[in-house]
C-alpha cells in the first residue's frame, strides 16, 4: 500500500507538469471531438496524430494519445444521447435509453449521468491499473516464450468470441491479419517474404498504414454509400446535474457497470467492446420492471457508460504489463512506444517508471478534465454535429494523407492506404469485421517470434505448450471458449447480447 | 470501431449468389495466393522454423476457412450480396493517389511526377475527394480546401516542423536565398487563408442552405 502511494505520487508529479497537463488536455479535447463526430474513430485519429508526437517526449506523447482514446469514449455518448447515433461503436447501447431520456426533455440529466458514471468508472479503473500493475508485471517476468505464445492465442480466441457476427469469419480475419504480418523481411533469417521484389514492401506493411486504410478510408467509403438528413435534438438540454433521486437510481447500475467493464477490459482480445452490451443486458435482467428499458431508464445510461469507460482504461493493463495489445488502439500505442524506443511489456514499469505511473496518473486527471470538457461545453459539441459529412470526409482524407506521408516520407505509403481502404470496404460489404484482422496483424509478428523461440528451446517438440502448466491452462481456456462459442445454445445468447441494441 | 453494415437493410440482394459464398471464394483465392507467394521460401523444421513455415500454414488456414464458409453458404444460403456504390471508392482512391503523386517528385517507371508540395497537393485532394459525394459543391469545397491547407501548412510545417514538402520544387528553387523559407511559408498560408475567407464571405452573402446531413448509421431510427 505505501508502495502504491509512492508510485502514484511519482505519477502525479509527472502528470502534473505543465507540458503534460497541456498534452493531456489536448488529447482529451481531440478525443471528445472525434468521439462526438460519427465517422471518425480513435484508431484513424491516433494513426493520423502519430507523426505529430515524434517531436514530443515519450511520456507526453503517450499521455496525449491515451487521452484521445478515452476521451473518444466520453464524446461518443454525447452524440448517442442527443442525436441517437453512436459517435463510437461502444456507445451503441447508450442510444437506447439515453436518446429516449433526451426526447423526454431530460437530455441534460442523461448527459450528466453519463459523465458522472464515466468519471466514477474511470477513477476506479485507474486505481485498478495502479494496483494490478505491479503484481501482473511480476507474473509476466516468469513467462517464457511458450507462455507468451499461449497468452496471445488466448487473446485471439477472445477476440474471435467477442467479435460481432460469424465466428468463422472472425477466425479468417485473424489469419489474414497474420498473413499480412508475414510480408516483409523475416526478422530471424533476413529473407524477404512475399515482397515480389517491391522495395516499399521490404520493411513490411506499416501498422498505421493498415489501420488508416481499414478504419479511416474504408469508413469513409461505407458512409458515402448512404446519405441521411439528421435532426439534431431540438429539445432543450435542460439542467445537467441529476437530482438525488436520479443519482440513487443510477448508483447501483454504475457500480455494476464499472465492475463488468473493468473485468472485461482486462481480457486480451478487445473485451472492452463487450462491456456496455453486457452491462445493459445485466441491468435489464435484474431490473424489477424491465419494461422501463428502452423508454428512458437512467440505469440504461449509467450502466453501459460506466462499463464503457472502465473497459477503455483497464485495456491498458495487458499492454503496460505484458506488452500485448488487447485491441487496435492499444496496438497503435505499441507503435507510439516503439517509435520512442520503449519496448512495451513488463520492463516498462521498472525501466520507465515515469512513463508507467505518469500515464496512469494522467488518466485520472484526464477523466476530471473530461468532466469539465463535456458538461459545460456540451453546447459547442452539439454545434459541431452540424458540420455536414460532405465537408468532413475530404478533410479527414487530407489529414490521413498528410499523417501517413510524414511517418516515413513515402508516397507509396499514401497509395497503400487507398488500397487498404478499398480492401476494407470490400470486407465490410462481405460481412467481415476489420478489427480482428488488425489484431491478428499486430500479434502475428510477436506470435511468430515467440513460437519460434519456444520451439527452438524445445528442439522442435510441439508438446512444450502442453507440458508447461501455465501455457497448458491458457491453451485450455482458449479452446474452451472457442468451443463454447460454437455451441448452438451459447451462440444464440451471444448473438442476443449483440443484438440487444 | 466499425459497425457491421451487413444488417442495416440498405443493401439489396443483387444476385442469388449469397454473401458467404462470395466471401468464402475470395478467401480461398487469397489463401492460395499466399501459398503460391510463399512457396519459394524454405520452410525449415519445427525446431528451426524457416521463413516460409508460418506464411505457408497461415495461408492454408485462410483458404480452409474460406472453403468452409463457401460450403456453409451454399448449403444454408444467407444474405445476398450488397449493392456497392462505385462513385465513392473510385473518386476517393483517385484523390488519395493525386496526393501521393503530387506531394513530392516520384519516379513512376519512366515518368517522374511533379513535386508540387502540400500547397497544391492539399487543395487538389480535398476538392477531388469532395466529389465522392453526390452533394459536392465546388465553391464550398474550394473554401474548405484553401482554409484547411493554410491551417495544415501552419500546423505541420511551421509549428511541428514535420518533414513534408510544402511548395512546388520550382518555387522553392526560385525563392531559395531570397526569402527565408519560414517567411515564405507564412506568406503562402496567409494568402491561402485570406482567399478562403474572402470566398466564404462572398458565399455568406448569397443564400444559406438548410438542413444538415451526416453519415447515416445503422442505429438511426
Amino acid at each position: 500500500m505505501p508502495d502504491l502511494l509512492s508510485h502514484l505520487g511519482l505519477g502525479f508529479a509527472v502528470a502534473l507538469s505543465l507540458q503534460n497537463l497541456l498534452l493531456c488536455f489536448l488529447g482529451c479535447l481531440v478525443g471528445t471531438l472525434i468521439g462526438v463526430l460519427p465517422g471518425v474513430g480513435p484508431i484513424a485519429t491516433i494513426a493520423m496524430l502519430l507523426p505529430i508526437t515524434f517531436g514530443l517526449d515519450p511520456v507526453g506523447a503517450l499521455i496525449m494519445l491515451a487521452g484521445i482514446y478515452y476521451g473518444a469514449q466520453y464524446g461518443g455518448s454525447t452524440t448517442a444521447i442527443l442525436v441517437n447515433i453512436p459517435g463510437e461503436a461502444t456507445s451503441v447501447v447508450t442510444t437506447l435509453d439515453g436518446h429516449q431520456m433526451a426526447r423526454q426533455g431530460r437530455a441534460g440529466i442523461a448527459l450528466g449521468t453519463a459523465a458522472i458514471a464515466s468519471f466514477f468508472a474511470g477513477t476506479v479503473a485507474t486505481l485498478l491499473i495502479a494496483a494490478l500493475g505491479a503484481p501482473l508485471t511480476r507474473l509476466a517476468l516468469i513467462f517464457g516464450p511458450a507462455e507468451y505464445f499461449a497468452l496471445m492465442v488466448m487473446g485471439l480466441a477472445f477476440a474471435v468470441v467477442l467479435a460481432h457476427g460469424s465466428v468463422l469469419k472472425a477466425v479468417a480475419m485473424i489469419l489474414v491479419g497474420i498473413l499480412f504480418a508475414c510480408i516483409g523481411t523475416d526478422l530471424e533469417t533476413g529473407e524477404e517474404r512475399m515482397t515480389f521484389g517491391l522495395t516499399f514492401l521490404t520493411d513490411g506493411i506499416d501498422f498505421s498504414v493498415l489501420a488508416m486504410g481499414l478504419f479511416g478510408v474504408a469508413e469513409i467509403l461505407r458512409n458515402l454509400d448512404q446519405t441521411e438528413t439528421r435532426d439534431i435534438a431540438r429539445a432543450r438540454i435542460g439542467r445537467l446535474l441529476p437530482s438525488l433521486a436520479d443519482l440513487r437510481q443510477a448508483m447501483p447500475a454504475t457500480l455494476r457497470g464499472t465492475a463488468i467493464g473493468a473485468s472485461l477490459g482486462i481480457l486480451p482480445g478487445n473485451g472492452a467492446v463487450l462491456g456496455p452490451f453486457a452491462a445493459y443486458t445485466v441491468e435489464k435482467r435484474i431490473a424489477r420492471d424491465p419494461g422501463r428499458f428502452g423508454r428512458g431508464a437512467i440505469e440504461g445510461v449509467a450502466g453501459p457508460e460506466s462499463a464503457n469507460n472502465a473497459g477503455a482504461q483497464t485495456a491498458f493493463i495487458p499492454l503496460l504489463t505484458l506488452g500485448i495489445p488487447p485491441n487496435a488502439v492499444m496496438a497503435l500505442m505499441v507503435g507510439a512506444m516503439t517509435i520512442h524506443g520503449i519496448v512495451p511489456g513488463p520492463g516498462v514499469m521498472t525501466k520507465n517508471p515515469n512513463l508507467f505511473w505518469g500515464m496512469i496518473a494522467s488518466m485520472w486527471i484526464g477523466n476530471l478534465m473530461l468532466l469539465v470538457i463535456n458538461l459545460p461545453l456540451v453546447g459547442i459539441w452539439v454545434r459541431l454535429l452540424k458540420v455536414p459529412y460532405r465537408l468532413m470526409f475530404p478533410a479527414i482524407l487530407m489529414f490521413c494523407s498528410i499523417g501517413i506521408y510524414s511517418i516515413s516520407s513515402l508516397p507509396t505509403d499514401v497509395m497503400l492506404i487507398a488500397a487498404f481502404g478499398v480492401f476494407g470496404y470490400a470486407l465490410i460489404k462481405f460481412g467481415f469485421e476489420p478489427a480482428p484482422l488488425l489484431l491478428g496483424f499486430v500479434l502475428g509478428k510477436l506470435m511468430e517470434e515467440y513460437l519460434r523461440r519456444a520451439l527452438t528451446l524445445s528442439r522442435g517438440d510441439a508438446m512444450v505448450f502442453l507440458e508447461r502448466p501455465v501455457s497448458a491452462v491458457l491453451f485450455l481456456v482458449a479452446f474452451t471458449i472457442l468451443a463454447l462459442a460454437l455451441l448452438p445454445s451459447l451462440r444464440r445468447s451471444r448473438d442476443e447480447v449483440f443484438t440487444e441494441a | 470501431m466499425s459497425e457491421r453494415s451487413g444488417d442495416d437493410g440498405s443493401g439489396r440482394a443483387l444476385t442469388p449468389l449469397s454473401q458467404n459464398v462470395a466471401a468464402g471464394l475470395g478467401l480461398v483465392l487469397l489463401g492460395l495466393f499466399g501459398v503460391w507467394a510463399s512457396a519459394d521460401l524454405p520452410r525449415g523444421t519445427l525446431g528451426a522454423m524457416g521463413p516460409g513455415m508460418l506464411p505457408h500454414w497461415v495461408a492454408i488456414g485462410v483458404a480452409a476457412c474460406g472453403a468452409v464458409l463457401a460450403a456453409t453458404g451454399l448449403v444454408r444460403g444467407g444474405a445476398g450480396l450488397q449493392a456497392v456504390g462505385l462513385r465513392g471508392p473510385v473518386v476517393v482512391v483517385l484523390a488519395i493517389l493525386a496526393f501521393a503523386a503530387t506531394i513530392r517528385p516520384t519516379a513512376l517507371g519512366p515518368v517522374t511526377t511533379p513535386g508540387l508540395g502540400l500547397m497544391v497537393a492539399g487543395p487538389l485532394t480535398v476538392i477531388l475527394a469532395g466529389y465522392a459525394s453526390p452533394e459536392a459543391r465546388f465553391r464550398e469545397l474550394l473554401i474548405l480546401a484553401l482554409l484547411l491547407t493554410a491551417g495544415c501548412m501552419l500546423l505541420f510545417g511551421d509549428l511541428l516542423n514535420l518533414p513534408i514538402p510544402l511548395f512546388p520544387t520550382a518555387l522553392v528553387e526560385a525563392a531559395s536565398g531570397r526569402i527565408p523559407s519560414r517567411v515564405l511559408l507564412r506568406l503562402a498560408a496567409g494568402a491561402l487563408a485570406l482567399t478562403g475567407l474572402g470566398l466564404l464571405l462572398l458565399q455568406r452573402r448569397s443564400a444559406r442552405r438548410g438542413g444538415t446531413d451526416v453519415a447515416r448509421h445503422s442505429m438511426t431510427a
